[in-house]
Formats: C-alpha cells, sequence, structure tokens
C-alpha cells in the first residue's frame, strides 16, 4: 500500500487541504480575465501564474469548474494525426500529459492502451498509412498493421464485422492513452489556485467592453471587472462570446453524445475507433465501457441525448463485439462541440487587441488541454502566436490556408 | 440454507405456488416458485445475503427490491449483472454473485472493509503517481478490484426485431394514479397505452396498503374498468428507459425495443423510498420498509423476524401493521417526527401492541458476527435541531430495520421531458412547477401521497391530456391535495466511527460528503464527479436525495438552491441487443452481382454498394488476376461494371446554363450527341466530383458522378436550381439505369453485331454519345475513355442490364472478353495518368494543384467556386500533383500510396497512386510534388516501410498512349 | 426522433432529412471583395436563436427552408424556398 494511503488511515484526522477556493470579492480590475473554467482555460491560467508570473488572473465561468465539454468527453490523448502541424502540437500534448500527475501532484489516471483506428475498405487504409507515415516522421510512434497482429492485440475483436464491413487493417498507435477527464480539471485549477489565480464559478460573462479595437474589460453576471487581456476558452459557446466582440469565425456548434455501459471487470485495454462504422469505445479504470459515436448532424445548441444516437451506436458496436449484447447501456448524455471546417482548432491572436480565442476544439479538443495551457500562455503572456499555434489562426480562413485534419479528426477523436 | 421464511398462501401475492422453480445459488441448491425474482425465492429460502458491495465487499441484501438498488447483482454463466431484485427466476439457473473472490460467502475482498479508512473518498486521485512508472501497477489492480460482472466472449449476439407503435396518451406507471390516469383519458375517447416495469399492474396498491382491506379492493375495481375500455392497454415488464424528444418513448420489455410515439404523456411514476443515513444502513436486514412490504405483499416472504421501524410518515406505520398482520413481532416503531403520526394509524399501531417512540432516531444498527445481518439498533433522542443526542441512547434488539423517512419523486423521465421542478418546503419533496406542451404528471411525482387523492390527480392528469388532445372532457378538472407530507427534511445522522452509507451502489459513506466538500467539491455536479455518488449502476435513485440534503446542509443553503444532478437517460439500463435490434445493413447490389458473384468476384464496399474489386481466378494471386484483366483490356476486350455511377438527367430550356453554373467548365456549345468531360468544385474551390456530360437534345443533359458523390452531387444540383431559378428537371437515375463499360480494341467488333446504332469511328467518334437499343434493349451509349482504349459504356433500364451484360459477354467470347474490376480499371487509368477524386486529391485539392486547370472556363460569368479560385489564383500554388516513375529497371521494394516523399529529412510531398503497370512493365504513380520540384525530369526520393528510400522521377503523362489514339480507334 | 415537417409531405422522423445548413445568400460576386468572400465562405453566424435553415426531404428530394429554434430543437415553421421573397439571412425573429 502507498505510503499516502498510509498516512490518510491512521491520522484518523482528514487533513486534505481545499483544491480550490473562491475569494470571497472580486477585485475591480485583473491582469487577465479568462472565460471558461474547462481544461483550456484553467490549463492556460496555470501556465501564466507558473511560466510567466502572472497570477493577478480571473478565470471565470458560468456554472463550475469542468462541468462543460471536459467533464463530458470520452477522455481520449494520443497525436496520430494526419497533418504535420496537427502533429506536432498533439504530440506536444501528449508529451505534457504524459508527465501531468507529477506536475500537478494528483494521480490523473493516465494509462496508456494502445489505439486502434480500424479500416474497412483500402481509402481508409491508405488514410492511415498517409497517418502512419506523417507520424513516423515525427516520431509518433504509429503504425499500420494487419488483422493478424489486431487479433493478437485485441482477441475479442469479431474482424468479419458480422459479415457487414471487414476489418481490413488499423492504424496502432500505442501512445493512445485515456484519462480521468475531471481530474484533469481539479489538478489545473487547485495548482493554478495555489499561485494565486482566482476562479470564480456561477459567473458568467455577459459582455465585453472594446475601446478602439483594444479589449478593456468584461461585464459579469457579478459586475463589470476591467481588463484589458480576456482569453475565450467557452468551446461551445464561443458564437456567443464571439459576437460580444463582433468578430465572426466559421464555429458551428453541433452535438456530441456519449454513453457508458454498467461496469465489468477488465477485458478491452486497447481504444478502439472504426470511422466507417461511427463508433468507438475504451474500457474505464472504473469498467465501464466508455462509446460514443458521430458528430449529429446539424446544428444545437443543447446537451439533450437521443435514442437513435444510441440505437446506432450500439449496432454497430455489436458487429465488432457480438457477445456484448447482454450488456446494458446505464447513462447517455451529450456536450456542445464547437466545430470548424477543416477539423483544426481556432487559436491565438485576434484582430481585436487584447482578445485571444482558444477554440475550435470540436469532438477532439479534449487532448489539446496540456499544450493550449502552454502555448496559450505563452500568446497571452508575449501577445504574439506561439509557434505551434501559428497555423491555426483564425486568419487562416481568409487566407485560404486551412489545415485538414478531417481524415484523422472525425469520429476518431 | 436456514428455515423457509414463506408464509402461507396470501391474498394478492405474485407467485404460483403450483409451479415451483429450481436453481441454485453460490452452487447452494434453492427452490422457489414461478412469479418470485430471483432475490425473493432466495430470501424467502433464507438466504438474507444477497451480494458483496462494490468497493468495500460489504454484505448487502434486499434493500428496496424495486430495482432502486443493487445490492443483489447475479451471473448465471451467460448473462451478467443480473438484478436479481426483479428479474423472474428461471428455472436451472445457476447464479452467483458478481464481484467476489472465491464465492459470496468467503469473499477473499471482504478484508478491503477493514481497509476502509486507508481508502478515503478521491483517494486513488492523490497517490499510486509518485512514481509515475509504478502505476501501470496500480492501475492493474484497481482495474480488476473495479467493475462488476465477467463478460462471455462467446455469448450470442440476440437479434430481436424493434417495433414502433403510436398512441394518443402513454401513461408511465400502473399505480393508483397512473390507472386512473389511463381510464380517465381512454373514457374521454383517447388511445391510451399505460406501461409499467413490475410484472403486475398496481404500484403501491401492490404492497403499501396490505392492511386495509378497503384499498385493496381499489385494485380490482381500477383494473376492471381498464379491462371494460378497448382503447386501453395496460403493458406490464415494460420499462419507459427514456424520454425523447416529441415524445418518443423507449419501451423495453425482455430483450425487445418499442419505439412508442405518442401525443401525450403522463408520468405517474410513484416515488422511490429513500433510506435513513446511519452507521451500518447497508447491512442486510436494513432495508426499506417498501422492500420489506414487497416481499411481503407480493412474494408472501417474511422480511424479517423482528425489524425495528424507523419513520416519519404514516407509510412506516402501515408497514409495521403489515407485518403484524402475519404475525411478526415489530419491536418498536422509532418515528423521527416529534409529535408522531397524525392520522388513525397511531391508534392501530397502538392497538397492536407496538411501541412508538417519538421524536428519535436510529443513530446505529448493531452488525452481526461477519456483518451478515444485525441484531440490535441504537436509537436516539433528537433534538429540536435535528441532532441526535447520543448520548441517551437505546438499544432495541432486533433482526431488521425497515426504513420509511420519506420519498423522492421518481422524476428522471419527467426532467427528460423538459419539465422543470422545484422544491417544496412544505412536503420536502421536487415537484413539478412548469411542464412542456403535452407533458403530465400525477400522484406521488407530483407530491399527491394519500390513496384517494391519487385517484383523483390521476384523473385530473388523464382528463388534462384528453383536453391537450382536444377530445371533450369537462370544463372544470378534479383537483388533487398534495401531500400528506411523507418525507422527513434531514433522516442523516453522522456517526464518528463511519460506515453511514448515502450510496449503495458506489459505497460513498456520509463522512465522504463531508470531506469532499472541504476539499472545495461544493457544488451537486462537482460533488457527484469526485466521491462518484449517483454514477452507479442505479444512478442514484436512493443516494441523489440524501446528498442533495447533505450538501444543503454542509453549504447553509436550501435544498431548492443545491438542486439536483442533471437526469439522463436510461431510467434503468437497457441490454444493447434490445437497443441493437436486428442489426440491419443494408447493400446496394448492380443488376450484375449474380454474375459477378459466379464469376469468382471479390468484393470491396464502395459507399453502400458492392463492386467486383477483382475476378479471383484457382491458383492464381490476386495481382496476376489483376493483371491479367488489364492486359485483357489492352488487348482484347474487357467489361466493368459501372452501374454504381450516379447519373442525373438534366432538362429544360436552362439545362445548359445550369450545367455550366455548376461545372468548372462550358456545356452550352456541347453539341447534341456529344460528351465532355466535366469537373466539380465546392464554393471554396476544393475539387469534389467529376464525370461526364453528354447532351441528349438540344435541353436534355445526362450527367454522370463518381459513386460515392451521386447522392451528394444530385441533392446540391436540386438545391442550386431552386436558389437560381432556374426552369430545368433533374431526375436522379442512378439506380434506373445499369451501367458497363466495354473497353479494347475488340470492343467495337463485340458491340456492333448486338446494336442498332453505327459503332463505326467515323459514324460515333470519340466522346460521342448515341441512343439506340442493345441486345433489344434501349441503350444510351457513351464514348469514353477513362481506361485509355477503344471503349464504350453503355447505360440500359436496370432491369434489362444484366440481359445486356449477358450479351456482351457471350458476343465477347470469340474475343477473349474478360470482366475487369475495380482494381484493373485503377491501373489502367493510372497508365493514362488520370487522377481519381478523393484518391488523388483531398479534402483540400484545388484544380490548380490536380493540374486540372484545362477543365477550367474561367470566362464564364459564375461557376460554384469561381470566386475562390480566382482569389487563389492570386497566390503561389504550392504542389502539384505529377506524374512519376521509378524506371523501368526498378525490381526494388515496392512504394504504397501515401508513402511520402522526402527532401533533406523533410515531407515535401506523399504518393496518391501507385502500380507496377503491366503494360509499361514500370512502377508508375501520382504524387503531390511542391510546385517548384514538379517540372518533368526532377528526381526525388520516396520513403517506404522500414525506412529504406526509393529514388523516383517526375514524368510526363500520360505514361501510356500519349496521343490518345487507341481511344479513338 | 424528431419530427420534422416537410412542406410537401408532412410531419416526418428526422432521418429522413438532411440538414443543409445555415440560410446565407451569396453577396454579389464581382462587387465582392476577396475579404467579404472569404467571409461568405467560411464563417457562420453560429450563435445560439432562431435560424433559417435549409433542411433536405431525402426520399422526395424536396428542399425547403426551416425555421428552428436552435436551443430547444424546435421547429418553428417550414416553407419552400421563393426566390421572389427570400428569407431573411442570419440569426433572429422574422420581422
Ligand atoms: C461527448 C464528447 C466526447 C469527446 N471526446 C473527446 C475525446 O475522447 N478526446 C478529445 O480530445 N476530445 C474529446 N471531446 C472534445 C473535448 O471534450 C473538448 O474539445 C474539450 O474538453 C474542450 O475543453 P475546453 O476547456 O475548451 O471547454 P469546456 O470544458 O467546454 O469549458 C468551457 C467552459 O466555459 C464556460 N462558459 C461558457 N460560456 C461562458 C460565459 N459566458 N461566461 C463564463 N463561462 C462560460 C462553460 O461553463 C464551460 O465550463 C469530446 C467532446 C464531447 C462532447
Amino acid at each position: 500500500m502507498p505510503l499516502k494511503l498510509l498516512k490518510f488511515g491512521l491520522s484518523g484526522k482528514y487533513a486534505e487541504p481545499r483544491m480550490f477556493r473562491t475569494p470571497e470579492k472580486m477585485r475591480d480590475t485583473y491582469d487577465l480575465v479568462i472565460i471558461g473554467a474547462g481544461g483550456h482555460g484553467l490549463a492556460a491560467a496555470y501556465h501564466l501564474a507558473k511560466d510567466y508570473g502572472m497570477t493577478n488572473i480571473a478565470v471565470l465561468d458560468k456554472g463550475y469548474i469542468g462541468g462543460g465539454n471536459t467533464g463530458r468527453n470520452t477522455a481520449i490523448v494520443r497525436s496520430n494525426y494526419l497533418t504535420p502541424e496537427g502533429v506536432e502540437f498533439y504530440k506536444e500534448s501528449v508529451r505534457l500529459f504524459s508527465q501531468l500527475s507529477t506536475e500537478l501532484d494528483l494521480n490523473l489516471f493516465y494509462t496508456e492502451r494502445g489505439h486502434f483506428t480500424l479500416a474497412h475498405s483500402d481509402a481508409s487504409l491508405r488514410t492511415m498509412r498517409w497517418r502512419a507515415e506523417v507520424n513516423k516522421h515525427l516520431d509518433v510512434n504509429s503504425e499500420v498493421i494487419g488483422p493478424r497482429e489486431i487479433s493478437k492485440l485485441c482477441p475479442y475483436m469479431d474482424l468479419s464485422c458480422g459479415g457487414h464491413a471487414p476489418v481490413v487493417g488499423a492504424l496502432w498507435h500505442p501512445p493512445g492513452s485515456i484519462i480521468r477527464h475531471d481530474a484533469v480539471a481539479w489538478g489545473y485549477a487547485r495548482e493554478a489556485c495555489r499561485r494565486g489565480v482566482e476562479i470564480f464559478q456561477k459567473t458568467a460573462v455577459t459582455g465585453i467592453d472594446i475601446v478602439d479595437g483594444q479589449v478593456t474589460g468584461v461585464q459579469t453576471s457579478r459586475g463589470p471587472i476591467k481588463a484589458r487581456r480576456v482569453l475565450s476558452a467557452v468551446a461551445g459557446y464561443t458564437p456567443r462570446i464571439t459576437k460580444m466582440v463582433g468578430i465572426r469565425t466559421p464555429i458551428v456548434i453541433q452535438p456530441l453524445q456519449a454513453c457508458v455501459t454498467e461496469p465489468l471487470k477488465p477485458w478491452l485495454d486497447q481504444i478502439v475507433v472504426s470511422a466507417s462504422l461511427h463508433i468507438y469505445v475504451s474500457q474505464s479504470s472504473r469498467g465501464e465501457l466508455v462509446m460514443g459515436a458521430s458528430l449529429d448532424p446539424y446544428e444545437l445548441h443543447s446537451e439533450r441525448s437521443t435514442l437513435d444516437f444510441v440505437e446506432g451506436l450500439v449496432d454497430h458496436l455489436l458487429d465488432l463485439f457480438p457477445f456484448l449484447g447482454n450488456v446494458k447501456v446505464n447513462r447517455q448524455w451529450a456536450g456542445m462541440s464547437d466545430m470548424t471546417p477543416d477539423y483544426s482548432p481556432i487559436m491565438g491572436t485576434t484582430p481585436i487587441k487584447g482578445f485571444y480565442l482558444d477554440t475550435g476544439w470540436g469532438t477532439w479538443g479534449f487532448k489539446a488541454t496540456a499544450v493550449c495551457g502552454t502555448t496559450m500562455a505563452y500568446t497571452v503572456a508575449q501577445d504574439d502566436d506561439h509557434h505551434l499555434i501559428r497555423p491555426f489562426n483564425l486568419s487562416r480562413f481568409g487566407d485560404y490556408t486551412l489545415v485538414g485534419e478531417k481524415g484523422a479528426a472525425s469520429v476518431g477523436h | 440454507m436456514s428455515e423457509s421464511k414463506r408464509l402461507p398462501p396470501q391474498f394478492g401475492e405474485w407467485i404460483d405456488r403450483g409451479s415451483p422453480v429450481r436453481f441454485t445459488f453460490e452452487g447452494a441448491a434453492c427452490e422457489g416458485f414461478a412469479g418470485d425474482t430471483v432475490s425473493s425465492a432466495l430470501h424467502a429460502g433464507g438466504a438474507l445475503m444477497l451480494g458483496r458491495s462494490f468497493k468495500y465487499h460489504r454484505p448487502r441484501g434486499v434493500h428496496s427490491l424495486a430495482n432502486h438498488d443493487v445490492n443483489a447483482m447475479f451471473e448465471d454463466g451467460t448473462d451478467t449483472n443480473i438484478r436479481a431484485d426483479v428479474t423472474a427466476v428461471r428455472d436451472g439457473a445457476e447464479y452467483r454473485a458478481v464481484n467476489t473472490v472465491g464465492g459470496l460467502a468467503n469473499d477473499r475482498l471482504r478484508i478491503m472493509d477493514a481497509f476502509s479508512r486507508f481508502l478515503p473518498v478521491g483517494f486513488y486521485y492523490k497517490t499510486f503517481h509518485r512514481p509515475m512508472s509504478l502505476f501501470p501497477f496500480w492501475e492493474r489492480q484497481l482495474r480488476s478490484a473495479a467493475g462488476l460482472g465477467k463478460i462471455d466472449g462467446n455469448h450470442k449476439r440476440n437479434r430481436t426485431p424493434k417495433r414502433y407503435d403510436w398512441c394518443d396518451v402513454l401513461v408511465i406507471g400502473a399505480g393508483p394514479s397512473g390507472l386512473s390516469a389511463a381510464i380517465a383519458a381512454a373514457r374521454a375517447g383517447a388511445s391510451v397505452v399505460c406501461v409499467d416495469e413490475n410484472a403486475r399492474p398496481g404500484g403501491t396498491l401492490s404492497y403499501a396498503y396490505g392492511s386495509e382491506p378497503a384499498a385493496q379492493g381499489r385494485l380490482d375495481e381500477l383494473l376492471k374498468a381498464a379491462a371494460s375500455l378497448p382503447n386501453l392497454s395496460i403493458r406490464c415488464n415494460t420499462l419507459a428507459a427514456g424520454y425523447y424528444a416529441d415524445h418518443w418513448v423507449a419501451l423495453v420489455d425482455g430483450g425487445k425495443m418499442t419505439k412508442m410515439r405518442t401525443r401525450a404523456v403522463v408520468f405517474a411514476q410513484g416515488a422511490a423510498e429513500q433510506p435513513s443515513v446511519f452507521r451500518h444502513n447497508d447491512l442486510p436486514g436494513v432495508m426499506l420498509a417498501s422492500g420489506a412490504q414487497r416481499l411481503l405483499r407480493r412474494y408472501s416472504v417474511r422480511p424479517f423476524e423482528s425489524p425495528l421501524v424507523v419513520t416519519a410518515n404514516a407509510d412506516g406505520y402501515r408497514a409495521a401493521l403489515d407485518f403484524a398482520s402475519i404475525g411478526i413481532h415489530v419491536a418498536g416503531i422509532v418515528d423521527l417526527r416529534p409529535d408522531g403520526e397524525p392520522s388513525d394509524l397511531d391508534e392501530r399501531v397502538k392497538a397492536a401492541h407496538i411501541t412508538i417512540h417519538h421524536g428519535q432516531a436510529v443513530y446505529e444498527a448493531v452488525p452481526r458476527d461477519g456483518l451478515v445481518g444485525i441484531k440490535a439498533a441504537v436509537v436516539c433522542p433528537l433534538d429540536k435541531q435535528g441532532e441526535l443526542d447520543t448520548d441517551d441512547g437505546l438499544t432495541i434488539a432486533c433482526d431488521g430495520i425497515a426504513m420509511s423517512v420519506g420519498w423522492a419523486g421518481a422524476d428522471g423521465l419527467l426532467y427528460q421531458a423538459g419539465g422543470r421542478m422545484k422544491y417544496s418546503d412544505e412536503f420536502e419533496q421536487f415537484v413539478p412547477e412548469t411542464m412542456p406542451a403535452g407533458v403530465f404528471a400525477a400522484g406521488r411525482v407530483n407530491g399527491v401521497f394519500a390513496l384517494d387523492q391519487k385517484l383523483i390527480d390521476g384523473e385530473r392528469a388523464g382528463l388534462s391530456a384528453a383536453k391537450y388532445l382536444g377530445l371533450s372532457s369537462p370544463s372544470t378538472l378534479p383537483e388533487a391535495r398534495r401531500g400528506p407530507r411523507s418525507t422527513h427534511p434531514y433522516p442523516i445522522f453522522y456517526h464518528p466511527k463511519g460506515k453511514a452509507f448515502i450510496d449503495l451502489d458506489e459505497d460513498v459513506q456520509l463522512k465522504d460528503l463531508v470531506n469532499a466538500e472541504t476539499e472545495g467539491f461544493d457544488n451537486i455536479e462537482l460533488l457527484k464527479r469526485y466521491t462518484t455518488f449517483g454514477m452507479g449502476p442505479s444512478q442514484g435513485k436512493i443516494a441523489n436525495a440524501n446528498t442533495v440534503r447533505v450538501l444543503a446542509r454542509l453549504r447553509k443553503q436550501s435544498v431548492g438552491e443545491t438542486g439536483v444532478p442533471t437526469s439522463r437517460p436510461f431510467w434503468h439500463p437497457v441490454r444493447m441487443d434490445a437497443l441493437a435490434g436486428r442489426g440491419f445493413h443494408p447493400h446496394r447490389h448492380t443488376p450484375m452481382h449474380s454474375f459477378h458473384e459466379s464469376h469468382g468476384a471479390v468484393f470491396m464496399l464502395a459507399g453502400d454498394w458492392q463492386r467486383p474489386a477483382y475476378y479471383a481466378r484457382p491458383g492464381r494471386s490476386r495481382e496476376e488476376c489483376i493483371t491479367t484483366e488489364v492486359e485483357a483490356v489492352r488487348h482484347q476486350v474487357g467489361m466493368i461494371d459501372v452501374g454504381t455511377l450516379g447519373k442525373i438527367e438534366i432538362s429544360g430550356p436552362d439545362a445548359g446554363a445550369f450545367l455550366e453554373r455548376i461545372y468548372t467548365g462550358r456545356f452550352t456549345n456541347l453539341k447534341v450527341g456529344s460528351t465532355r468531360y466535366a469537373l466539380m468544385c465546392d464554393e471554396s474551390g476544393v475539387v469534389i466530383d467529376d464525370g461526364v456530360v453528354a447532351r441528349l437534345g438540344e435541353d436534355r443533359f445526362y450527367a454522370t458522378t463518381t459513386t460515392s458523390a451521386a447522392a451528394s452531387v444530385y441533392r446540391e444540383m436540386q438545391r442550386y436550381a431552386i436558389v437560381w431559378g432556374m426552369n430545368l428537371t433533374l431526375v436522379n437515375a442512378t439506380g434506373l439505369y445499369g451501367g458497363m463499360n466495354l473497353a479494347g480494341p475488340f470492343a467495337r467488333r463485340v458491340l456492333q453485331p448486338l446494336t442498332d446504332i453505327d459503332a463505326s469511328e467515323t459514324a460515333f467518334p470519340y466522346m460521342g454519345m448515341r441512343e439506340g437499343t442493345l441486345a433489344d434493349v434501349p441503350a444510351r451509349f457513351l464514348r469514353v475513355g477513362f481506361v485509355g482504349e477503344l471503349g464504350y459504356e453503355v447505360h440500359v433500364p436496370a432491369n434489362c442490364a444484366k440481359h445486356a451484360w449477358d450479351a456482351l459477354v457471350s458476343a465477347g467470347g470469340a474475343f477473349g472478353i474478360r470482366p475487369f474490376g475495380v482494381e484493373a480499371q485503377r491501373v489502367l487509368r493510372l497508365e493514362k495518368g488520370h487522377a481519381i477524386v478523393s484518391q488523388d486529391t483531398d479534402g483540400l485539392t484545388n484544380p490548380f494543384e490536380a493540374g486540372m486547370e484545362w477543365a477550367i472556363k474561367d470566362d464564364k460569368p459564375f461557376f460554384i467556386g469561381q470566386r475562390s479560385l480566382r482569389i487563389i489564383k492570386k497566390r503561389p500554388i504550392a504542389r502539384r500533383l505529377v506524374a512519376f516513375s521509378l524506371g523501368a529497371g526498378y525490381h526494388g521494394n515496392m512504394p504504397k500510396e501515401c508513402h511520402l516523399v522526402i527532401d533533406h529529412g523533410k515531407i515535401i510531398g506523399r504518393v496518391t497512386s501507385i502500380a507496377i503497370s503491366p503494360t509499361l512493365h514500370e512502377p508508375i504513380g501520382l504524387a503531390f510534388m511542391p510546385a517548384e520540384k514538379a517540372a518533368v525530369g526532377t528526381p526525388f526520393s520516396i520513403r517506404i516501410d522500414d525506412g529504406e528510400m526509393v529514388a523516383a522521377r517526375v514524368v510526363k503523362a500520360p505514361f501510356y498512349d500519349p496521343h490518345a489514339a487507341r481511344q479513338k480507334m | 426522433m424528431k419530427i420534422m415537417t416537410c412542406p410537401i409531405n408532412g410531419p416526418r422522423p428526422v432521418q429522413e432529412f438532411v440538414y443543409g445548413g445555415e440560410y446565407r445568400p451569396m453577396p454579389d460576386e464581382p462587387a465582392a471583395s476577396d475579404a467579404q468572400w472569404a467571409d461568405y465562405i467560411f464563417n457562420r453566424s453560429g450563435e445560439p436563436g432562431l435560424s433559417r435553415e435549409w433542411w433536405y426531404h431525402a426520399p422526395s428530394g424536396t428542399w425547403f427552408i426551416a425555421e428552428r429554434d436552435n436551443v430547444k430543437d424546435v421547429v418553428l415553421k417550414t416553407y419552400l424556398f421563393d426566390r421572389a421573397n427570400p428569407p431573411r439571412a442570419g440569426k433572429g425573429a422574422t420581422p
């Protein structure tokens, strides 16, 4: 038994300090207001405090810490993207994530499971190879494997897929991981608070003040705050915020749903994704199968669930794992995904001075939380886009220089 | 096992004593009756311990017997996580409890309970990660400790069809209020379906009113009234699992799902009884009073021998009377209320010689050895603040505690339906505040607890639903009184030694909530995520309400302000095979499918279509087969099924102008009887499709699309036709016509005898189009040259396509005709240097990059993508699709499609197509290269598997027949 | 399953429909600057509210406009596109 548990047990008293505290009053002025206490906002706050000594920061959330998509996602972390820009960026995130438990001194249950993206046609196999080649070039462990190797790694899978769409190969990415998503937000929040950042939950930003193209403050449900820098990290709420500052973006909100089964003894180690079947599944440390499918097909600012989603998902899941028929789905939920046309994020400086965007996370942004922390902190502190995120600036749409990640991001998470 | 707890036959029991059932539990022989659930049969046989808890492996027994807890989760060798409390016992079954090591009684993990003080809330977040290198080990330990049942890899999928159903009013819950609502709505003329998850209707009438003879007659009356209404059907064993938009409700019975569309819903699901929280409140013998009553009334099983009843409402008194009525000695009633029960139940209880302790509560249960049950309860007085005076405890011997301290409306589905609830301080319960259109609530979810009032409330809801549907109903509706208050505001008592459970599924204790709040998890959702209360299989049905009370108290705020965790589907978990149903995956077959099958075709999926990739021949490799097919086309004649291509007819005065706006090229000047290549971009200038447009007449065109884009191109054409207001008609002819491409030097000689058109080069030149007959069926002929030989693409009505195909095959026999598949076609077109949209282009490729400038006629006023392409053209083009060769002498390892072009350690390009040309005998391909390295002759290196570099050189396309002479023979 | 009302075929399950995106009139092509054009191509009025959008009833091939509250997912009305009287662009109630 680890020493820490012994101490817990023997001390008798519950000695754990508060992880995050809410100050009585908001100050009049902050150097920076971060909108959104999701993983991204909190990670940026933490790195600004730690790496740049900037601590006069307020993080505001209309709900609670990690209550947005950070607490709704299926927590898949991987770096086997398609474009060199994407791979470099997510690779850095995976590196940071793999050390994050130590960095934040909180066990985030980061576990390397290995990640399959199954191919059911030679066209998808081709895209897998493209990804594998780009990945390998950038030192990301990723390769195309055949059915025999898949079976060896995951003997339970029915590769004939019920005869419907046989698996012809897979992109295999050993570093693919899962993590306790909530804990990531809590860890960043705790460490940011410890360094003086103030977090206000149940505090909504209702307006942003701009004078001569420069941010001067925000309006909140608890009154105004002066600040010359504002970072918006609100994922599914981005269009509401960008409207406040009058900038237009390609972001469209669509729900992404997920569901879990009852807990089972461990049998599935890997994360299994099939874009053709529109499904993905992994087994959490608690034993539940955590499952998802593709994005809901139309714009909707709502976190409602549908029956169609779970019917379609389960139907295809049983093609791959027919014996799961008697396992029960416990709960379904949804989050609002901030989609971009090229499946890459929108990050960095904007035409408004002092207003920084961290959005376009769609169905894939949880895994970027760590690298968004470092790069957005740099960008805000220096008022200059970090080199890793330069390709993702909003200006790429005006320039027709999109970063096409659709082949690696849709259903892939 | 110990002596039987089965009672002699009782009024209204659900068991069939004529049908005994034999089964085993943990290896021991057991028996019960048909109608028993697994748990009721086991309890009847004296097995009080039915499971071990999730984390501490503490003994657990019957608690709610209503699927509001999962103390009894079994596996039977086939199924897992069987909810024994509500699953009919099966003859011959071999049940075991899940999640034990070495069996239920001797579960080796029961030592976890002793370690529990070392495992405080969220302990796993704070440990095991230093050093991180050891975490994978700990994670494996934790994972195998977690989880409940084991999967059975051999379990067969049950392909049960799903049903669709509809009704005017769906009533969920067949208790008194639900039945009353259903009857009222049906009497008003609505078609009504009333569902209940229990095996029989009746709700509380089937267990809670056992001691009241008058109440027992009510159920018969209701059922009789219901039976007389042909437009009302009652469905038992039917779970309303989830509510979805527009009154779409998932009903699950057994292994089958029915999707019910209703016009109005009445939620009458009653309430879930909530436990009192005290030390050892989780052990076998501590039950919800309603759970004990279910055992007693439905299954005629003695729940205990000498229980203590702890209560704060009339229901507890009824339970005590129930127990007394079958001769159980009630050790006393502990009433949390200082003044006790106001109704005549007080008198009746006293008449039964049951001692009542007013203003007291249970502080702890005293366990028996091994925690397998309890032997006494410690009862303490409550002061005005609701605190226990623990110095003044009274120990009362008992073998069980029946708890009836409060209820929480079973309002999960009501929330999902958009009902807004508010907390009523008067009734200490959330009650509906506003409801969306067509949604009604009745009975205990609505805060109505008295039986006569429930009947009235049901009637009100049923009539309201009828009225909402426009059916005649009285102008004034009856109105029921809420109450009496049946819920205590805080039946939760801290014990310094702990083990007072809030959530039985997850082994969450009261102190865990307190500690978590101290750590900052101070709103209900954060608290849930940190402590995991409410996340287990029963989704907090008997945990949420108490947790909210605890948090409200800790935060010094009201329960209403504290709020409840969001309710999400499902109400109870649903088997995946019920959700999946039959598993319906349609594939599309062309008319020639049977030919392909009988000629050894190996199929590949193209969207929903199955297309021959190649035709396998015995003893030949895939490559050899493909090469043979290629050679047949180059030297004799071959034929490929192209029926999957999209086919669209465009006719009307604006047809030509329309196509010029849709495609990048010109079509108004296309001659009747001619075809032209057509390239389509999206508005951002990205290449999205290509095909051929033929002019059938002055105002009639015929366009083909790629297989995968067939539906979307047609759809977008329809939209543009509307937006542009053009005068034309579009017909999606994709499925109307079969198609075949006859290609090779002998194509004309095969075709001519079968057709009435003149197929000669002069009469029907390359890029021409003719209409005529083929083997006596009407046909369209297009002279196109994707594969680079003399070729005729023939489209005939789908129902004649096989006939035409067969005719060509037999006519071609003399010329060595061979069917060829998609693979051979890919090689053939590559030899011609033709790009395939979506293989040689990606989601961002513009025509300049793809080398398709020639297909753009920018002197038109408009085409889709034109404006964007003009912007793009102002900038340097970064990459270009080039043809390359590895040289005739190359015999090394072959690059594959999507291998990268590497230059000085940088990715500069990518192979999009590659093949060893059977015609040229050299490896050829297409690749994206940087514009400055795209000139013919430029050498470059491809990195293949294992990092080997292969030298290639940009060459001029096409590789084969550069002047297209063979297409024009 | 949601119900969508096709102006031609009446109420049908939403599975029969394809979402066609927000209704966005194309700017005057020659007059628009490159920046205005790129804005039209890529940007969307993505905020919540009443949206006018294209829907397609696939079995019958009917394109139409739906006015939908995209927060509550309530379809307020549907009608065929009329060039003479086109829908208003952007979010917000019809005047
Ligand atoms: C079902 C589902 C599965 C997913 N699976 C994966 C996956 O496996 N892997 C992966 O990498 N990604 C996944 N994603 C995507 C990922 O969850 C998100 O991209 C990521 O969590 C976004 O984090 P965030 O911190 O930017 O936003 P959020 O966590 O959404 O935080 C935004 C916060 O802003 C707050 N806010 C909004 N408006 C205001 C306002 N006006 N004032 C104050 N506060 C405001 C919100 O309350 C919220 O807390 C998934 C998403 C979903 C929905």
